[in-house]
């Protein structure tokens, strides 16, 4: 951020009274308006999520890789109902992780690093619904509104529903080192460095997660002690951790511009320095 | 965005301390960062829980993992542990040689830090050819799946160490940078990978 220091937006005082006066006036007049809407959006896409991946779906834990056809296909018949409705919701709700992505994106265009971080995790983030949860969605959907097709068909689509949900962390490990990236350059605070460092650990367990591949039992299999609960262990820690951190980003968010008054420009940073440095 | 985070001199510190450059550092609760060391417990813990896993599956058949185990090569682990215990020594070394102003000193022992690390990973890729070629993969059986599994997490967290080593380089190789705190930084998440490796040689290979 190069932008020259301007002034704080000063905050307006918030009128006493009924609650739903206060609530109306937020509404109306709260310059932190949009980014409560977002934050209050991840925490109830986050309730969402849980209620529909462990409660009616019973996706989550995920059932036993090693399962036989006539198994799988009873698990389908047992979960028919759960599936239909659960997703049903998830297909509703998807939308919901945009402005979750945008407030970490936005986390990011208040560091004083380049913006290119905040594009890399958007482009990125706004693929991450594919194979993080939609190709499930999608797959298990369709084997519970077929029951009729072949057996080996909906053991197939059983596969390839937990394979793609499980095994397929890219997005989320390049998104994590780049937000783990931005966090340990910036120079605003916006963060703490150890939140930056927790995006390694998280990262690190998109990679533990992949022997989920190759095995059908055991710890690495995809319900495994260590390829999904101790992964999950770390994603819900992970998770809550940086709900809570962008929650006291918008607390202490004063809308202004340019490096903090201890940063001042020094020969370093001072771009009209490096500029004459350059000629 | 043009230095590493906390790297460039700063005017002053929001705490009123004095930086860490004047040398009339007030001693601080750990070396380095201290969200350094809230990673290196996390990290402690995952790595804690996976040899939790471990050795509760080793417990259910000891005979298989006794069998495996001694297909493993001790002397190629006795090396690799004291590769990276002298790696250990060298970033000690280099840690130390910052803090009297030694830059040149503390640059070669970073670069032989990095070094050993090169050798160790290279006995590693050697260890595991060796171990492929024996007929024994990442599935063959319960305890290689461990084995591939912690010395393959583990190799990756070396490989981040030489960026942690290369940070360490890039500030002692220029006076406008050289943060103490940075430093040392580095060297404790060095110094962590390499405890790490100590507890795992120790589960793998020697306890019977």
């Amino acid at each position: 951020m190069s932008a020259p220091a301007t002034e704080a937006v000063s905050p307006l005082e918030a009128p006493s009274g009924s609650p739903l006066h206060r609530i109306a006036w937020h509404w109306r007049h709260n310059p932190k308006r949009e980014l409560w809407l977002a934050w209050w959006t991840i925490v109830a896409f986050y309730q969402l999520f849980f209620l529909v991946f462990f409660v009616l779906t019973r996706t989550q834990p995920p059932p036993s890789p090693g399962w036989d056809v006539a198994r799988v296909v009873q698990w389908f018949h047992h979960h028919h109902y759960g599936l239909l409705i659960g997703f049903g919701i998830m297909f509703l709700i998807t939308g919901m992780t945009a402005p979750s992505n945008a407030l970490i994106a936005y986390s990011m265009r208040r560091m004083s690093v380049s913006p290119a971080f905040a594009y890399s995790y958007l482009v990125l983030y706004s693929l991450s619904a594919i194979p993080g949860m939609l190709l499930m969605c999608i797959a298990l959907t369709v084997g519970a509104m077929r029951p009729d097709r072949d057996p080996e068909l909906i053991s197939w689509l059983y596969d390839f529903a937990f394979l793609s949900f499980v095994g397929t962390m890219g997005v989320f490990l390049i998104g994590s080192l780049v937000w783990m990236l931005a966090i340990l350059l910036d120079r605003n605070r916006v963060l703490p460095k150890w939140f930056g460092y927790l995006n390694l650990c998280n990262a690190l367990t998109e990679i533990v997660v992949s022997p989920a591949w190759i095995f059908k039992t055991g710890v690495f299999a995809w319900n495994g002690l260590i390829a999904w609960w101790i992964d999950m262990v770390v994603f819900g820690l992970y998770t809550g951790v940086f709900i809570f951190l962008l929650r006291r980003m918008i607390q202490r968010e004063g809308f202004g511009t340019g490096p903090l008054p201890d940063l001042a420009p020094t020969k370093e940073t001072d771009p009209s320095a490096l500029a004459e440095t350059a000629q | 965005m043009t230095d590493l985070a906390g790297a460039g001199p700063r005017p002053h510190r929001v705490d009123g301390k004095p930086d860490a450059k004047d040398g009339n550092k007030p001693a601080e609760f750990v070396p380095g960062q201290p969200d350094m060391w809230a990673f290196v417990l996390f990290e402690a813990l995952v790595f804690t829980s996976y040899f939790v896993v471990y050795m509760i599956f080793r417990t259910r058949s000891p005979e298989l993992y006794l069998q495996s185990q001694a297909h493993l090569s001790l002397r190629i682990g006795v090396f690799e542990t004291l590769v990276l215990l002298v790696s250990s020594w060298s970033m000690a070394r280099c840690v130390q040689a910052a803090r009297q102003g030694a830059y040149r000193s503390a640059l070669t022992n970073a670069l032989l830090t990095m070094f050993l690390g090169v050798v160790f990973l290279v006995a590693k890729v050697f260890e595991w050819t060796r171990l492929i070629r024996m007929g024994f993969g990442f599935s063959s059986n319960e305890f290689f799946s461990h084995y591939f599994f912690l010395t393959g997490i583990h190799f990756l967290h070396l490989l981040i160490g030489f960026v942690a080593v290369g940070v360490i380089v890039y500030q002692l190789r220029s006076p406008a940078r050289r943060s103490q705190e940075l430093v040392e930084t580095g060297a404790t998440y060095w110094h962590t990978v390499d405890f790490l490796w100590i507890v795992i040689f120790a589960l793998l290979y020697v306890v019977r």
